[in-house]
């Protein structure tokens, strides 16, 4: 595979190069007073930061319903971020034309809930930070795709701390194009490796109720989640929630009293519908205001339910979501 | 002691395709043959027509099974409906399996030529989900 090595200043000089045209917009992070943050540039970049060791939202979230023609956006984010893009896309969410996506190996995260102090900014220190204590969020130590493999174009690390941009696409080619050097062979060993194989979720309910305890059903969960989309999500409003003598129907024939009610059916069917699109990212929990370990449970289940397909959301643009899509002759096991 | 009776007799939602197994369970009713009372038939236009939310819900609001049941594959009245359900719904059968509840989903392809398959499957369904509900 080819790439083009990266010198100190290329990425921003770069960037301010895309920038120059008024239609253009990047989305990345920026450093602020207080950490790092996601950000739209315009006309150029200030105080960039490539990488953003904090965790607190999902950028893809932002991206949803961009049908506009004519605004060129580059997206310059985590493996997870670029991930949920993809998959916005093939759920008809976001038009691929105008946008181009590039991942950026990703060290892990800290929770933005957390302390920031003392960490390292660069990739390198960040690597030996994280493994000399275990302050990385849940989620990212048992990430599936650290690498900036998707997308049009990714930006590696290897070894010997030089930077590599490298393009998957024709688009990606575009934008590598503004960067001075020629295309050469990249090493082959990357400062961050192929993820390893977690073991298989394997829960029961009366662990889920314990877990979900606490859960208030504010429902930041689902509205921080990127690809959980439905602008007529069935729990709006508590139509779809157990009420009057389906309550007491409930309370009768399962025993459960919990309460708030419903918020069983809410988890499940969410995890349901998010199962194949899901990217692990680890939004949902970070949003949650109760500490209810959800990255557990739907980044657990919707593993196990892409693993059915052999699909990994986000990881091709041309890989259809298992659930539009069928083979006349499969799947006899679950014919009953 | 009917209280201890309707706790002991599981209640079981059935989402039946009207093309093929409602037909088919119609049948049976004319037919005279006998399948048990907790057997609850929902109509849908299409095995395809049932979100897994559908089944979710009815699990956790206390049925104690639920199947699905449509066309065998390729007879479809839609063409392809059913082999979107066989996906749906094999997904949704590894998700119970992962919340160690598995025998409480079922699938079914029942012709509407089909009474008696369709009496023997959710008959069997019915008493598996009995047995195991007496059981514990
Ligand atoms: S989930 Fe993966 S890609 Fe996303 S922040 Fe964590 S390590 Fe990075
Ligand atoms: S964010 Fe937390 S408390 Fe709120 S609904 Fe989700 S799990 Fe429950
Ligand atoms: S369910 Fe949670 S982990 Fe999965 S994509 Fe949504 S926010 Fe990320």
């Amino acid at each position: 595979m080819k790439g083009k090595k990266i010198r100190n200043g290329d990425i921003e000089n770069a960037l301010n190069k895309f920038l120059k045209d008024e239609h253009h917009l990047v989305l990345g992070f920026k450093k602020g007073t207080d950490g790092i943050h996601h950000q739209v540039f315009k006309g150029g970049v200030d105080n960039y930061s490539l990488i953003n060791h904090v965790f607190g939202t999902n950028g893809a979230l932002y991206l949803r319903r961009i049908f506009s023609k004519g605004i060129e956006v580059l997206l310059m984010m985590r493996p997870c971020e670029i991930r949920a893009y993809v998959e916005l896309h093939k759920l008809t969410q976001i038009e691929r034309e105008d946008i181009i996506a590039i991942s950026i190996d990703c060290p892990g995260t800290v929770s933005s809930k957390e302390s920031k102090n003392n960490m390292p900014a660069e990739i390198d220190q960040l690597k030996g930070y994280f493994s000399s204590n275990n302050s990385m969020r849940w989620a990212c130590s048992v990430c599936r795709e650290k690498r900036g493999v998707v997308g049009d174009g990714g930006i590696r690390f290897d070894k010997t701390g030089n930077l590599w941009i490298i393009p998957y696409t024709e688009k990606g080619e575009r934008i590598i194009s503004i960067i001075e050097g020629e295309l050469e062979e990249i090493p082959h060993e990357m400062l961050i490796d192929r993820s390893k194989e977690t073991e298989k979720f394997q829960v029961d309910m009366e662990t889920f109720n314990k877990d979900f305890e606490k859960c208030i059903m504010c429902m930041n969960c689902r509205d921080m989640c990127p690809v959980c989309y439905c602008l007529d999500c069935v729990f709006n409003g508590d139509e779809y929630l157990p009420k009057g003598d389906a309550l007491l129907n409930k309370v009768f024939r399962t025993g459960s009293t919990t309460m708030p009610r419903g918020k069983d059916l809410f988890h499940l069917i969410r995890m349901y519908h998010v199962s194949q699109t899901c990217v692990g990212c680890g939004a949902c929990e970070e949003a949650c205001p109760q500490g209810i370990p959800l990255t557990k449970y739907f980044k657990g289940v919707s593993e196990r339910l892409q693993g059915l397909f052999s699909y990994m959301s986000g990881r091709s643009f041309d890989e259809p979501i298992p659930y539009i899509t069928f083979l006349e002759d499969e799947l006899k096991e679950a014919e009953d | 002691m009917a209280e201890d009776e309707k706790n002991k007799n599981p209640e079981i939602v059935g989402f039946a395709c009207s093309y093929c197994t409602f037909k088919a369970s119609e049948m049976a009713g004319s037919l005279r043959m006998k399948y048990p009372e907790g057997v609850k038939l929902i109509q849908v236009p299409c095995s395809s027509r049932v979100d897994p939310a559908f089944v979710i819900k009815a699990i956790v609001e206390g049925a104690d099974g639920v199947f699905v049941a449509g066309c065998h594959p390729g007879d479809c009245h839609f063409i392809k409906g059913n082999y979107y359900t066989r996906r749906k719904i094999a997904a949704l059968k590894e998700m119970f399996n992962i919340f160690s509840m598995k025998e409480k989903l079922r699938l079914f392809w029942v012709s509407a030529a089909e009474a008696r398959r369709f009496v023997e499957k959710v008959t069997d369904m019915y008493n598996d989900i009995k047995e195991k509900k007496n059981e514990g």
